[in-house]
């Protein structure tokens, strides 16, 4: 038992049609998932100005330099939707961001090195040299490196040190909201997707199905001549 | 790094962008230019508008995010964005709950169930 062809896309024309319908139904459970969240770290920035002072949680506080801790991969995929990925930079540096800081570190202890040793002459090699027993010598470099300003360190250090615990809990409220907004963005992307194809098809469907109707109508007046000559 | 990661920017009132920097998009790039812009009451809407048209020109941001009432002071704009890269999301303000007859994305799902689309 086979369906026509008109049948068949009508089918197809349903299931993504409901589909439609599924993704846009999980696009609100996310918003209202996402909108709570927000209200819940709002509500905690407001309680850690609570507890720290008015202009103690305010844009004044952001640091001067900022690299950003999320980043989010951006797929393409084959029907066009496209996938956002968030990834965390882990909390130490990163690969790509190693470099600098070390550099900047190093400074410290090469300074300190020619200061001790006035009787060298100070040559390119000497400061390589002293460079390296600095590194060597020194345990204590470590917890500089760390405390050091640097544009990786955690939002939450430009509020101050002892930050109210309410400041903790926005930022992780704030780091489930974005992990959502790039599902969200992705939801998104695929509904208008979908509404696209939707949209295209049902154009194709009603040409298709007008020109059946012409060839069907010719097809009965054909049909008719003959009966009226008979008669 | 075979590809880089990609930005989320922001535009919203002080709390909404505190919040999302305390999360960790923040960033201010060699030209010292921030992915994020804190909407006061004297800020102009040109001012917004253009913001968000750079975060639309720049090809290192992914998703921006914009309250919804800053949104609708730029709608024309918003509504002028027909690619799917950098994804626009509206968020709700703390004075402003979440719209979603106001949505941009929405309302282009919704005209879907017009008598006009069906033509």
């Amino acid at each position: 038992m086979g369906l026509s062809e008109g049948e068949e896309s009508c089918l197809l024309l349903d299931e993504k049609l409901l589909r439609f319908m599924d993704q846009l139904e999980l696009l609100q459970e996310k918003r209202n998932t996402l909108n709570s969240l927000i209200e819940q770290g709002w509500f905690s920035i407001s309680k850690a100005r609570y507890s720290m002072g008015n202009k103690q949680v305010s844009a004044l506080q952001f640091a001067n330099t900022m690299e950003p801790l999320v980043s989010v991969h951006v797929r393409t995929l084959d029907n066009d939707d496209v996938e956002f990925s968030t990834e965390k930079s882990p909390p130490e540096f990163s690969n790509g961001s190693v470099k600098e800081p070390i550099l900047i570190e190093d400074i410290g202890p090469q300074e300190e090195g020619i200061r001790r040793r006035k009787k060298t002459k100070s040559d390119g090699t000497e400061k390589r040299e002293s460079r390296g027993t600095g590194s060597e010598m020194d345990p204590e470099v470590n917890p500089v490196r760390k405390g050091g300003h640097n544009p990786h360190q955690d939002p939450l250090k430009w509020f101050g040190i002892l930050v109210p615990q309410s400041l903790k809990q926005a930022q992780s409220s704030f780091k489930q909201v974005i992990e959502l907004s790039a599902e969200i963005a992705a939801l998104q992307i695929a509904v208008l997707n979908t509404r696209q194809e939707l949209k295209h098809d049902l154009r194709n469907q009603e040409s298709s199905d007008g020109a059946e109707l012409n060839v069907s109508t010719g097809s009965k007046k054909e049909a008719e001549v003959p009966l009226t000559n008979k008669s | 790094m075979a590809g880089r990661g990609k930005l989320i920017a922001v535009i919203g009132d002080e709390d909404t962008v505190t919040g999302f920097l305390l999360g960790g998009i923040g960033e201010l790039n060699k030209n010292r230019k921030p992915n994020f812009l804190v909407v006061e009451k004297d800020t102009s809407i040109t001012e917004i508008e253009e913001t968000f048209k750079s975060f639309l020109a720049r090809n290192d941001i992914a998703i921006i995010l914009i309250n919804q009432f800053i949104a609708e002071m730029i709608r024309h704009a918003i509504d002028a964005h027909m690619q799917s890269i950098p994804a626009v999301l509206e968020i709700p303000s703390k004075e402003h709950p979440y719209d979603a007859s106001k949505d941009s994305i929405l309302r282009r799902a919704k005209g879907m169930f017009s008598a006009e689309d069906f033509r």
